[in-house]
């Protein structure tokens, strides 16, 4: 099963960093960019800026465990964007598309520290997320609610999440809650994402 | 409530930059601008007039026709830097009916989200430069890409897009794709004309082919800050003497110095740049054609 999700991981992250950056930044502003402007460039910048880490404490059977969280977006339906324009994005969101009023399909796996074993500390979920704007179009302050499939150590469950975001939804806090319990029933997480 | 919590989020989030900026917010009695005016809209007296509201927003009335620059007409740039002087006019007594709002390019003191939903129902139709349209909210009015030379006309109104220098994007690195969404425009009526030069950094050869194109420019609305440190701000910000360079390479008979002395940007004194301005323009002997203006201040140009 682990394998599996890093399959599924790894082949996100390739169509990102060669068809998804080009694709967006096309259909952006469905203009005709010349040869030379740097796509590549673009997805290497993002592709550094998905590196950076939330972190987050999982509550789970008496247990409180720090972890690290990564995700990405596969595909993502923005409502909250100008009529005319092209509302779908994959992997390169910019950040107005999403906290503007957004629907997204995401998924990437959280690591949770512990005494055990390496990949027993991998958490992947996947799941879909809609945002709403607060203030500004969202810019200034957004909230979301969402659900995910997740799978830690052979524990499978759903879980489901709200948030609340700042500063261009460059900083956010979630707050995931799984009823099927297991090791990680409640997260919190400082959710830092740069587009 | 909710605003003051997003202030504080965004306050702690961008703790070292914004330390920074309050340190260096002036004091109201400082003379950091000139007393603002209080003039009011009106077209009864002129063929061609303009009213500063600070930064690059500008209310340019051309015969009955009403166009907006840059509109920024809050208290606060994306609730993260608070304007050293409020805006020259409030949005509620802006005209009924603008025809025209011209967004230079994307950043949040241009394109202005929150001003934006505080002139919805006035607005006929918004520009935004090439690859603009996916940052612009699905608000009430029509919007539209217009890229470079490329032009918009209604009702004898034409809106033309003109090059500039500047840096594309809103969040830093989508500049790095959005390489051409940044613009000037040039806006004709009735014989008229406007150069609306938003943000941009001193580029003569676009100029040049901008008054080849338009070679009877009545009013040149051209940025003149921040001015240091140079080195850096060369590349994206004319400083006064440059802007007086593109006055003359632009040859209007006109010019109204924006973006200055609204937010605290760059390391530029306190009214540096408008009084370098004056200055360099008495010794180049070009002060009668250039009008520096006080935040609210209306100015006829071409009277009725």
């Amino acid at each position: 099963m682990f394998g599996a999700w890093l399959k599924v991981f790894a082949a996100a992250l390739t169509i990102a960093l060669t068809d998804g950056a080009v694709a967006s930044a096309q259909s952006d502003a469905e203009q005709e960019e010349s040869a030379s402007d740097p796509a590549v460039r673009s997805a290497l910048l993002w592709s550094l800026a998905q590196i950076v880490p939330s972190p987050e404490v999982a509550y789970g059977e008496a247990t409180a465990r720090f972890g690290l969280r990564w995700q990405v977006t596969p595909l993502l339906y923005s409502f909250g964007i100008y009529r005319q324009a092209w509302r779908w994005r994959a992997f390169v969101v910019e950040p107005f598309v999403r906290q503007s009023g957004s629907v997204e399909l995401f998924l990437g796996p959280e690591y949770l520290v512990q005494g055990r074993g390496l990949a027993d500390g991998w958490l992947w979920r996947i799941g879909a997320r809609s945002y709403f704007p607060i203030i500004e179009r969202g810019e200034s302050l957004s909230v979301s609610v969402g659900t995910s499939y997740s799978e830690l150590a052979g524990h499978r469950g759903v879980a489901y999440e709200a948030g609340v975001y700042t500063l261009f939804g460059l900083v956010g806090a979630q707050i995931t809650w799984s009823p099927t319990g297991g090791e990680a029933t409640t997260i919190a997480t400082l959710r830092l994402r740069y587009f | 409530m909710v605003r003051a919590l997003a202030l504080a989020s965004s306050l702690a989030g961008a703790a070292c930059a914004c330390t920074r900026l309050s340190n260096r917010v002036v004091d109201p009695a400082h003379p950091y601008f000139e007393p603002p005016a209080h003039d009011t809209p009106r077209s009864d007296d002129a063929l061609l007039s303009v009213l500063w509201i600070g930064h690059a927003t500008v209310l340019v009335q051309m015969g009955d026709k009403w166009i907006l620059t840059d509109p920024f007409l809050v208290d606060t740039m994306g609730e993260i830097q608070r304007r050293v002087s409020p805006p020259g006019l409030e949005a509620a007594c802006l005209p009924e009916k603008i025809d025209a709002v011209l967004v230079s390019h994307l950043h949040p003191d241009h394109l202005s989200y929150a001003s934006l939903d505080l002139i919805e129902h006035k607005v006929k139709r918004l520009f935004v430069p090439r690859g603009g349209l996916a940052y612009v909210p699905d608000l009430a009015f029509d919007a539209r890409e217009l890229p470079a030379w490329t032009s918009f006309e209604e009702g004898g109104l034409r809106v033309t897009a003109v090059p500039v220098q500047h840096v594309g994007g809103r969040y830093g690195i989508d500049a790095a794709w959005m390489t051409h969404s940044f613009t000037g425009y040039v806006v004709e009526y009735r014989g008229l004309s406007v150069f609306f030069g938003g943000d941009t950094a001193y580029d003569a050869p676009d100029f040049r082919r901008a008054r080849e194109r338009f070679p009877h420019l009545d009013l040149a609305l051209l940025p003149i800050a921040p001015i240091r440190p140079r080195d850096h701000m060369r590349t994206l910000h004319m400083d006064p003497d440059e802007a007086l360079d593109a006055l003359g390479v632009l040859g209007a008979r006109t010019m109204v110095p924006i973006h200055f002395d609204t937010l605290v940007a760059g390391k530029d004194s306190p009214g540096e740049a408008r009084e370098t301005l004056r200055a360099r323009a008495r010794d180049r002997g070009v002060a009668d054609h250039v009008d520096v203006l006080r935040i609210g201040e209306r100015r006829v140009i071409v009277p009725m």
